[in-house]
């Protein structure tokens, strides 16, 4: 309970502690930092519209957040969820715009190829690592970039439309709809109901416990008789494909169409929120959409003060420093000793 | 293919290579003191500003090289403090640093400069031949002394650091502790101060890389001048299987790939510039696929160091 | 303690930063007084008011380049027309929409985008808050005519006349007969600039007595790289190109430093450079003229729309006859006859009879 507490409390104070160093730096260059704050905090729920804005901001961050997640809860590092993202958006935007088929029978299948596709892309890294003993992380990183440039040519080259390097956008008729009109759409519905799926493979199957049970220690799992490798395997393609469906989500939901920079980032801020949310889903979840409130708050922050946009950059930044280094903290021997002598003490009062 | 096609794709990848292997080593001694490192891209972000800028206000380039070191190793401090003492996650500090430490030198530059500023230059190092005043156009003349002093550092740490790790005491040291930690603890060998020493000369290492690139190499600085040879010495270090000669042709095998890119790219019809680019992320991948790993890397690399659990 | 440390680190860091900052205050046109944030979106244009104009940039501002000379048009403009600026630079593709709606909420009267690229969320954003005006420079000629509230305008470089103007001096100067042209992004308006570039240095070429080609365009697919212009500038100039022009900011001043190098081996100023989009003579050795795009013009015709309330729904292109376009100064690199036939083929492209 406690520790439970403490787990909150550490992202909280990091919050804190970044934004006041933020507010240093804005003051030191002459704007207000209680103008910025609460151009912030309009700038993410100061009108429904911007609620569901900041809502659509959060989809693909919960989508690639998920994805680590669960990889990491087996225990492998999967840091190619950008590409596996940028991959299962690039399958769906083929079936989209080329397969010729529209409306809701389109827009299952764009999703289906899309978690398949980015399955299927992160299962080279796990395949690697099981059959070549490679490095998870390296192949995954590199992928990325291959995702990035291959994306690049379909957009260029593949799939352009017309005069300048995009393709064409999804179909009307291929969209997600929209919630209550706002910006944010069923993709949002989607990353929950994904998020609660894991939720439940994890903790409350036999399957997601062995798999924990891979993660937290790979050599007892291997002597408890789990097939260890096919864990890996599994979740790499999983996480894979709820970063491929990510994908597709975002495509078919805010996006639209494939453009230079498109999800530029994504992976690495799942990485992110998955650790600071302590690898549970539903904390992974709601760390997504406080990450995406910082976003869309500091687009409007910096609109309002005309500080530089990469002091906003700064704050995110730090926030994962503080939050990262805090968990870490908390969970030394050292601390943890120290709590409970705190905790002895008080009851001996 | 003339000769001269060959010659200058040749001296085009050795001056390709040359921030690579300084971000290479960078990894490689923090790597070998079990810390593995994906935050290079933002260290040598920072250290290609600030030698930018210091090397701009003094006028002298070796200056801002070594302003870039410092710059390096201060954020790596963070790194550092946060990864052996409060043993955090490697993987994320090493990212937060590439979100932090770009955003960072973005914001020191504009603050700097202003906004809507004209661009800026500054002077580049004199290569080794301007220093002697040879001209010559022959292709050893440019190879060998067409070339600043950061290139034979470069070269030098790398023989250096082959000597060092496999021929000193206090090197196998230094591997021990990116091995066995425990095992090293136990010899007496102070393995937290290993650790910061290691992070004290990757910082000073990436942020020279970094400080490479606008003291030698460009003469401007812009955001994301980097462009991933963070990542791609992070492929260096483990295609040359952590070890210094392997590091070294590892990078000029992508400073090759990299060069040979940009002259497919100029001789190209019609095919797309993409794959050319695609070209030193694929062959890592290939490359290590067919090799195979071998578990040639330090096995204590990327876990926490705990003293209480010994 | 060492928590403490830690934070005296970080805060010495900020601390310095905060040092750094003293000198130049604020960024943008500065900072707005309090309260702006709740100012209300009025759409009447009341006397006395002023009005205000937000600009969001993919790349920096700072860029030496392209976010560097439409920022400067932005403000050039602004100071005539007497209106309040501010800007968004260094936006993640993801964010353009979220940027562009925090100014509209903010009461901008005008959003000024500068690329393509922005197209979608412009329109977007155009659909929401029809009371806002938006300027796309680079954008669609039929981009106008997609937006439901009849409220976007697109301004639009003649992209062939830019490439003209470099062409024809290409044409004149080179000696080997080969001229190279290096790309950002292959957008339509880079293609356009290549396309003309090309037909007018090989027409220049047959008019002199000479065969000129031009090598194969070459996109660095960044504006940021100028590590990968150098690389460019040195593959061209070994295939014996020696006229360059471009059109990716920080890629240009790459190139420019590769052929600067160049010369400065070889001994004598061989392989030139014509800049774009500002009269950059003198920045570098190499530079022999440049081909300037008055975009403050093209913005400032917004600006007088949004005032008299007639803005949108239209197309501006921007041509050497309406004043965008224009050759910038000649280096004393050129011989003076050269400069003379220089100036009447512009010519010919004033009066329409270039290439007829």
């Amino acid at each position: 309970m406690k520790n439970k507490f403490v787990n909150i409390l550490v992202p909280l104070i990091s919050v804190l502690l970044a934004f006041v160093i933020g507010c240093i730096v804005m003051a030191a260059l002459g704007a207000n930092p209680f103008v910025a704050l609460q151009a912030l905090w309009t700038g993410a729920f100061g009108s429904m519209r911007n609620v569901g804005t900041t809502l659509a901001r959060s989809t693909p961050l919960i989508f690639t957040g998920l994805c680590a997640c669960f990889a990491y809860r087996c225990g492998v590092f999967n840091l190619g969820g950008e590409g596996q993202f940028i991959i299962g958006a690039v399958v769906c935007c083929f079936i989209a715009t080329r397969s010729g088929l529209e409306g809701p029978i389109a827009m299952v299948l764009c999703l289906i190829a899309g978690a398949l596709a980015g399955g299927l892309w992160a299962a080279i890294p796990g395949v690697l690592k099981i059959y070549r003993g490679q490095n998870e992380m390296i192949i995954s990183i590199m992928l990325n970039y291959v995702a990035t440039l291959f994306m690049g040519v379909v957009y260029t080259n593949w799939l352009r439309d017309g005069t300048v390097p995009q393709t064409a956008p999804v179909p009307d008729a291929t969209k997600l709809s929209r919630l209550f009109g706002l910006r944010v759409t069923t993709a949002f519905i989607l990353a929950l109901v994904t998020g609660l799926l894991i939720y439940y493979f994890l903790f409350y199957t036999s399957k997601g416990f062995q798999l924990r049970a891979v993660g937290l220690n790979m050599t007892a799992a291997q002597f408890n008789g789990f097939a260890v490798k096919r864990y890996i395997l599994m979740s790499f393609i999983v996480s894979g494909a709820i970063a491929g469906l990510g994908g597709s989500a975002d495509l078919l939901g805010t996006q639209y169409r494939l453009i230079n920079g498109y999800a530029s980032g994504y992976g690495f801020d799942g990485v992110a929120m998955a650790l600071i949310g302590q690898l549970h889903p539903l904390a992974t979840i709601l760390v997504a959409i406080f990450f995406a409130v910082l976003r869309v708050g500091s687009t409007t922050m910096q609109a309002a003060t005309g500080v530089p946009t990469s002091v906003s950059d700064i704050i995110q930044a730090l926030v994962i420093v503080f939050t990262v280094a805090g968990l870490a903290m908390v969970k030394l021997p050292q601390f943890q000793a120290a709590i409970a002598k705190l905790s002895a003490g008080k009851e001996a009062k | 293919m003339d000769s001269a096609f060959i010659t200058n794709l040749i001296l085009a990848s050795v001056r390709m290579a040359t921030p690579l292997i300084f971000l290479s080593l960078a990894e490689l001694y923090s790597q070998r003191a079990g810390l593995v490192h994906i935050g290079l891209e933002g260290l040598a972000a920072i250290g290609s500003l600030v030698g930018f800028l210091v090397s701009l206000i003094t006028g002298n380039p070796l200056l801002g090289v070594l302003a870039g070191a410092a710059v390096g190793i201060l954020v790596n401090m963070i790194y550092a403090y946060a990864t052996i003492n409060l043993c955090a996650e490697q993987i994320v500090y090493g990212m937060a640093i590439n979100i932090f430490a770009p955003a960072l030198a973005a914001f020191i530059y504009r603050v700097y400069f202003g906004a809507g500023s004209e661009l800026v230059q500054v002077g580049l190092m004199t290569t080794l031949s301007g220093m002697l005043g040879i001209t010559s156009d022959s292709f050893l003349v440019r190879l060998l002394l067409d070339q600043t002093p950061m290139v034979y550092l470069a070269y030098g740490l790398v023989i250096f650091t082959a000597v060092y790790f496999n021929k000193t005491k206090s090197g196998l040291n230094y591997k021990a502790v990116g091995e066995y930690p425990k095992a090293a603890a136990t010899l007496g060998i102070n393995v937290v101060g290993v650790k910061y020493a290691a992070s004290v000369i990757c910082g000073a290492l990436a942020g020279i890389g970094g400080a490479y690139l606008t003291t030698c190499y460009s003469t401007t600085y812009t955001d994301g001048n980097v462009a991933g040879r963070g990542f791609i010495a992070l492929a260096a270090v483990i295609f040359g299987r952590w070890s210094a000669g392997g590091v070294l042709l590892a990078c000029l095998f992508f400073g090759f790939c990299d060069a040979l890119q940009i002259r497919l790219q100029v001789g190209s019809y019609g095919i797309p510039y993409q794959f050319f680019q695609m070209i030193p992320y694929i062959a890592t991948v290939v490359v290590l696929t067919v090799i195979g790993m071998k578990k040639a890397g330090p096995k204590g690399v990327g876990k926490p160091y705990l003293r209480e659990q010994r | 303690m060492k928590k403490i440390f830690a934070l005296i680190l970080t805060l010495a860091m900020v601390l310095s930063l905060a040092a750094c900052g003293g000198g130049n205050s604020g960024s943008g046109g500065g900072a707005p007084a309090g309260g702006d944030a709740n100012a209300p979106a009025d759409s009447g244009s009341g006397d006395g008011k002023t009005y205000k104009v937000a600009m969001i940039c993919d790349s920096s501002i700072s860029d030496g380049g392209w976010g560097m000379a439409c920022y400067n048009a932005m403000v050039d403009a602004a100071a005539k027309y007497g209106w309040e600026t501010e800007v968004s630079d260094s936006i993640a593709q993801s964010a353009y929409y979220e940027s562009i709606v925090a100014f509209c909420d903010l009461g901008y009267d005008l959003i000024y985008a500068p690329g393509n690229q922005y197209t979608d969320a412009i329109l977007q954003a155009a659909e929401e808050y029809p009371d806002i005006a938006f300027a796309l420079l680079n954008g669609g000629a039929d981009t106008p005519a997609k937006a439901a509230n009849g409220n976007v305008t697109s301004l639009l470089p003649d992209a062939q006349q830019v490439g003209w103007i470099a062409g024809i001096l290409a044409g004149l100067m080179t000696q080997t007969g080969k001229v190279a042209f290096i790309g950002g992004m292959e957008i339509d308006t880079t293609k356009g600039k290549y396309a003309g570039f090309v037909e007018s240095a090989e027409y220049i070429g047959q008019q002199e007595g000479k065969t000129v080609e031009a090598l194969d365009v070459v996109y660095s697919g960044d504006f940021s790289a100028s590590d990968k212009g150098i690389e460019f500038a040195k593959a061209m100039m070994d295939q014996g190109a020696d006229v360059f022009f471009g059109d990716a900011s920080a890629v240009d001043s790459g190139a420019r430093q590769a052929i600067d190098e160049f010369n400065a081996a070889a001994g004598s100023v061989k392989v030139y450079d014509i800049a774009q989009p500002g009269d950059f003579l003198g920045q570098n050795e190499c530079i022999i003229g440049s081909q300037v795009t008055d975009n403050s013009g093209l913005v400032g015709l917004c600006m007088e729309a949004v005032e008299n309330g007639t803005f949108g729904g239209e197309t501006i292109f921007g041509t050497m006859q309406n004043g965008v376009l224009s050759c910038g100064k000649l280096s004393d690199l050129v011989p003076a006859d050269v400069q003379e036939k220089y100036n009447s083929y512009i010519a010919q492209v004033m009066d329409g009879t270039f290439m007829q």
